[in-house]
């Protein structure tokens, strides 16, 4: 089997993707619903995640075929492509909520003069260009892109630090578990990142030790999220569900900005930058499936097909996205669930394509 | 597949290069934008009327200083009060580097929050802004010649950001955590009281060379003074309970506020008759410690403030060797301070009770730290309130 | 066509093959035995010619025949022809043919002598510190110097001729076990392969050795100094020699090499790695200063704090270009300027860069044609560009394009034309080796010689990038085991 990723990049994939599009308008999100016990909500989607990361790092190990192959040895040809075709949706649907709204916080937060929709027409530019590449790319931008997270994680917590009042998180888990779970429930759409490790499945190989990397460099940036999460509630407290950008509001306060301008644009900048390849995950993810299901002869039709649809439906359907957007909301998040989940969670049970195969059930 | 590949991007190339080169898609010119440096807020019968500065840049080749102009509209809101100003001066309002929002008159029986939430809501202003109330009309305060700067808004802030200098006898609000508080469950706030004071005469000639007075009258309202006449002061405070102006803090009160709600680091309080000598001391540090303990029966609010000082100045007739700093405080000194400072903040806390402006954020520690007694005190904290104060001065022994 | 017995055949041929005026047929007869010396007269050296071939020739006291000849000749350089196309091409390489009436073979003797500029200074890799020798446009002399440099039986040099009317001389150097077998065939396969008129210099080969064609980033690198060629080859590089070009060619490329000056290596590392952050931090801001200035005051004014704000504004004021227009510009005059200078005589553009940078400039900031922060935005990201003379064209070009992006799309824009160039680095491979390693895919020994640049006694192993045959380069603290 040749192996498209190392252990390291699948770690890094995480480091470098997995937090960025939870700061924009996931906190208000969260915020609106469990206000101060808003990073209980965030925690409870870690754990699940966590969760199916552990699942999924346990059938890395046992797998000797990637995730298609192992689709079709269990489910068959047209089983596997009917399940593909699911994945296809979610990633179709799962990838539109954060894609409008960074062509919002491009539009109002970035440009203070041009609100226009040709601002935005670069990310499909690129996004359709990384969609035309092998999974090994996408490893090694994480290789360089964790630097350009990590740094704008830490440029950003440091600018906020000084203002935030960590207290404003007490009582703890006074909202009640009800609101705790709705607000996990309507971030759904943000979280399942665990899920991509089932796509990574035969794709790297699975040495002694890798899972706790692997954990490791998934529980890191998940705290980085909760503290974002603390943070920007103890800044904000009784007017964070209103912060509809967490990124670019969280960090102004700090007095350096009096002095040289808005210095956290540097972080920012680095974020975005990082962002940008974290917002196009679910359409690559996409592209890969259409190819499968559709076995194009050339990948750049089926990157062609998904990056051509979000424009339409960004362009055509922009006057209904505030719909659109809440009903993926209210209606998608159980279909998130159930797969970046219950199915990665399941294919532990998978007994073919195994390395034990022979003593499987 | 090549050559399609290369004809795509030539494609794109052109129509970058034509987007570039025409620049024909709605971009404003950056002389045409109006650098809004301070907003203020008048109520006027039914509408509001909004007067802002435009910094306007002085070519640099003369070496001049940035001039400013003053608009005014008015509108039922304030977002149609700048959209009156951009119609009527064909500027674009730029918002982003507006630093100071000031409450002028007619608001004394008005939420404020009806026009801080615009600000606080739109993207187009930066949230950080200090917010201000004015003795006089917000215009007036704009209109004011200081002669700090002849950019007024930026002599305000002098004042009010002081912060970073070296007192801090005045509060410092933005529109975010005034809206916060607004919000939170105690539902009250503060912001400073903006003076103006007529310089005296004195002063005003020591001035006059550095000043040199080169404010001209530009776009609505202008100045027609030719020099500095005023400045302003700061260290009184409004309070306001569901946005409406309850109550005043007066200088003393204002200090000890800040005393328990921040680092007044190099900031001084005059001691005065302890022995016939009057004393200023410069704080050190200061750390206060903001209680609250409920029982069922009892609510108990205690605050321990320990101080280090240290003396600044004393007119003394002895004059000895030693500088003024490394003088020890006398037990006296000590004990004068301690009593000063405990009856100003117990001040703060009846003026708090008697407002209903929970600046103490009395409430916040209620819900935060005895979360169990929440309910039974939400509505009546203020009126069972039981309070202690404990001042611990420390200085050079 | 095999050589025939009957000199008379032999010289009729070659006469026609050879038809230009400065091919010399020397027809002497010794014992009575027709003899003809054929080479090129202004290329052959004559004195080694007459010492070496003729005076034994003219001492022979019997009959020219196949055993007396054998060990006749002095010349150090003799190889025996049998083939008259081969012939011929040694004769045009400069090689002197000697024909004898009764032999079916020829001997051929290197007895050429080029002119050539003596060994001094690269102009493009000034060092303060460190060996000042660059190579020259001769190859055996470029040989000598690297032979100087590495005295091993390891250093192996396999020499081809490129062009078929030039028949450059070009030869492949590397070290036997350290360099990649594999890689080294390929190369050679690849430099066999080329069919072209000429190789004027090591350039055209470069253009033939990338495996992107169309590309805009370096495939190849190159060096003018044989101390530099030395560390490259012993990490496992293929260095290409060209006849007639000072520049060697080596392979695979690393994009990081460029911002590796050869002082690096002769400076403490503490002031090599401040140096090489200083030339990223140079190439981030010569890329990405006009297009940000442009960005910021077209669509991002808040970004700009008020007071340098208020400066632009004064200085913008009456300026009759857009921003981008007048950056644009700017930028165009910069790179007129630019070329004008490096083509002038050296004292002309001395003048050029006076008049141009000073005069026009002044001129035309006072004129109200363009404002000071553009000129002086230009003038900077001109200065930062040099830092990295290597890549001085590439990042002009990209420069120039992320201004036009900037212009049209603002920050997003230039942010999403950064994504786009990283992809297109990282996926980048060229024999097999990644242009962006050590970065992306992170080898992590390899950062020691990233843009930190850690001690020699650090560097046990060589480039792990370059999936060298022999790894390690250094025993344990650099001591011998």
């Amino acid at each position: 089997m040749q192996f498209q990723l190392k252990t390291r990049q699948v770690c890094l994939f995480f480091i470098a993707f997995l937090p960025i599009i939870k700061l924009f308008s996931l906190p208000s999100v969260i915020a609106d619903v469990a206000r101060e016990d808003m990073w209980i909500s965030t925690l409870i989607n870690v754990l699940l995640d966590l969760f199916t990361l552990i699942v999924l790092i346990f059938t890395c190990k046992k797998c000797k075929t990637d995730f298609y192959g192992l689709l079709e040895l269990n489910f068959g040809k047209v089983g596997s492509k009917i399940i593909l075709g699911i994945y296809f949706i979610t990633f179709m649907v799962k990838g539109f909520i954060p894609v409008m709204e960074q062509k919002s916080f491009i539009e109002l937060a970035l440009y203070e003069t041009l609100p226009n929709f040709f601002n935005f027409m670069p990310f499909f530019v690129v996004c359709f260009y990384l969609c035309l590449k092998k999974l090994r790319v996408l490893g090694r931008i994480a290789d360089v892109f964790f630097v350009c997270t990590a740094l704008g994680l830490i440029l950003l917590f440091a600018l906020s630090l000084p203002n935030c009042d960590f207290t404003a998180i007490l009582p703890v888990g006074a909202r009640g578990s009800v609101n705790h779970l709705k607000g996990s429930y309507y971030s759904f759409n943000w979280f399942g990142d665990a899920m991509y490790l089932m796509f990574f499945i035969g794709q790297f190989e699975y040495k002694k030790k890798d899972g706790l990397k692997i954990v490791l460099s998934f529980v890191i940036p998940s705290l980085a999220v909760i503290l974002f999460m603390i943070m920007f509630y103890g800044i904000f407290t009784s007017i964070a569900y209103r912060q509809f950008f967490a990124l670019t509001e969280i960090s102004k306060y700090t007095v350096i900005i009096n002095n040289i301008g808005r210095f956290d644009y540097f972080a920012i900048l680095f974020l975005l930058a990082s962002n940008c390849f974290a917002l196009s995950l679910p359409l690559y993810f996409a592209t890969t499936i259409l190819n499968k299901i559709c076995a194009f002869n050339k990948r750049w039709i089926s990157a062609l097909i998904v990056t051509l649809t979000y424009v339409a439906v960004l362009l055509i359907f922009e006057q209904f996205s505030a719909t659109i957007t809440s009903t993926i909301s209210y209606y998608f998040n159980t279909l998130f669930f159930i797969t970046a989940n219950v199915f990665p969670v399941c294919t532990a049970l998978l007994n073919k394509g195994v390395k034990n195969e022979n003593l499987a059930v | 597949m090549k050559i399609l590949r290369s004809k795509l991007a030539i494609i794109i190339f052109l129509g970058v290069a034509v987007l570039f080169f025409t620049n024909d898609f709605g971009l404003i010119d950056i002389e045409k934008t109006a650098i809004i440096t301070a907003v203020a807020i008048d109520k006027e019968a039914d509408d509001y009327k909004v007067s802002v500065e435009v910094a306007v840049p002085e070519a640099t080749d003369t070496n001049a200083e940035n001039q400013r102009a003053l608009i005014s509209g008015s509108g039922k809101t304030v977002g149609g009060a700048l959209k009156d100003i951009g119609d009527e001066t064909g500027w674009f309002p730029k918002l982003s580097f507006c630093n100071l929002i000031i409450i002028g008159n007619g608001f004394e029986n008005e939420n404020v929050i009806k026009v801080l939430d615009y600000f606080a809501k739109t993207m187009q202003i930066q949230d950080s802004a200090t917010v201000v109330y004015s003795e006089k009309t917000g215009e007036d305060l704009l209109k004011a010649t200081s002669p700090l700067d002849n950019i007024s808004s930026f002599a305000l802030q002098k004042i009010l950001l002081k912060s970073t200098g070296f007192d801090n006898d005045v509060i410092t609000t933005d529109i975010r955590s005034f809206c916060a508080n607004y919000y939170s469950p105690h539902s009250s706030s503060i912001m400073p009281i903006v003076k103006i004071i007529e310089q005296r005469a004195d002063v005003d000639k020591a001035q006059e060379g550095g000043a040199n007075g080169s404010s001209t009258s530009q776009g609505g309202s202008s100045k027609s003074s030719a020099s500095g006449k005023t400045v302003f002061n700061a260290s009184t405070s409004a309070l306001f309970k569901n946005g409406i102006k309850v109550g005043e803090l007066d200088k003393d009160l204002t200090f000890a506020y800040n005393l328990l709600n921040r680092s007044v680091e190099r900031s001084t309080i005059k001691v005065d008759d302890v022995d016939g000598i009057n004393h200023l001391l410069t704080v050190v540090s200061n750390k206060p410690t903001i209680k609250l303990t409920a029982t069922d029966t009892d609510l108990k609010l205690s605050i321990n403030l320990d101080l280090y000082c240290r003396l600044s100045d004393l007119n003394s007739v002895n004059s000895d060797s030693t500088f003024a700093e490394n003088k020890p405080l006398s037990d006296k000194l000590i004990e004068a301070t301690k009593t000063k400072l405990e009856k100003d903040i117990g001040d703060l806390v009846l003026t708090e009770m008697q407002t209903g402006c929970d600046i103490l954020k009395v409430k916040d520690l209620l819900y935060r730290f005895n979360y169990k007694h929440y309910h039974t005190y939400k509505d009546n904290y203020l009126s069972k309130l039981n309070f202690d104060v404990s001042v611990a001065v420390s200085g050079q022994k | 066509m095999n050589i025939s017995k009957k000199l008379k055949t032999n010289v009729e041929y070659l006469k026609k093959k050879l038809r230009s005026d400065d091919v010399e047929f020397l027809d002497i007869t010794v014992k009575d035995v027709p003899v003809t010396l054929i080479f090129l007269k202004d290329v052959a050296d004559k004195e080694a010619l007459g010492e070496l071939v003729l005076k034994p020739l003219s001492n022979m006291t019997a009959a020219p025949e196949k055993n007396s000849l054998e060990n006749l000749f002095l010349s150090p350089e003799k190889t025996v022809v049998k083939n008259m196309e081969e012939l011929v091409s040694q004769i045009v390489l400069g090689d002197t043919a000697f024909l004898c009436e009764g032999l079916d073979f020829s001997y051929t003797f290197g007895l050429k002598k080029f002119e050539k500029r003596p060994i001094s200074e690269p102009p493009t890799s000034a060092v303060i510190k460190g060996p000042r020798e660059g190579f020259v446009e001769s190859l055996p002399v470029n040989i000598s110097l690297m032979r100087r440099r590495i005295k091993s039986p390891d250093l192996i040099f396999e020499n081809l001729t490129v062009g078929r009317y030039s028949k450059t001389p070009v030869s492949l150097c590397y070290i036997d076990g350290i360099a990649k077998k594999s890689l080294v065939n390929s190369l050679k396969k690849k430099l066999q392969s080329i069919s072209i008129d000429a190789v004027l210099d090591s350039s055209y080969v470069e253009k033939f050795l990338g495996e992107h064609k169309t590309s805009i980033f370096k495939q190849v690198g190159n060096t003018e100094k044989p101390d530099i060629l030395s560390a490259k080859i012993l990490e496992g590089r293929v260095a290409i020699f060209v006849d007639g070009s000072p520049i060697v060619l080596t392979v695979p490329y690393l994009l990081m090499e460029d911002f590796q000056s050869p002082s690096d290596y002769y400076n403490s590392s503490y002031s090599a790695t401040i140096a090489r952050v200083l030339r990223l931090l140079s190439v981030s801001i010569s890329l990405l200063l006009p297009s940000l200035f442009v960005a910021a005051e077209l669509f991002h004014l808040q970004l700009i704090p008020l007071s340098f704000l208020l400066t632009i504004v004064n200085s913008i004021k009456g300026i009759p270009l857009s921003p981008s227009y007048e950056m644009f510009f700017t930028l165009l005059i910069f790179e007129i300027l630019n070329e004008a200078s490096v083509r002038m005589p050296k004292y002309v553009g001395m003048v050029v860069s006076i008049v141009g940078g000073l005069v026009l400039g002044e001129t035309a900031v006072n004129a109200g044609i363009i404002s000071a922060p553009t000129l002086m935005i230009v003038a900077f990201s001109g200065i930062c560009l040099f830092t990295v003379p290597e890549l001085e064209q590439i990042l002009s070009l990209i420069r120039l394009v992320l201004l036009i992006i900037g212009g049209s799309f603002g920050g997003y824009g230039i942010i999403m034309a950064i994504c786009f160039i990283a992809i297109y680095l990282v996926s980048f491979e060229n024999y097999k080796t990644p242009l962006m390693a050590p970065f992306s895919p992170l080898v992590t020994p390899d950062l020691k010689d990233g843009i930190y640049k850690g001690f020699l006694i650090e560097q046990r192993k060589r480039p792990l990038s370059l999936k060298n045959a022999n790894v390690r380069r250094m025993g344990q603290n650099g001591k011998r085991s």
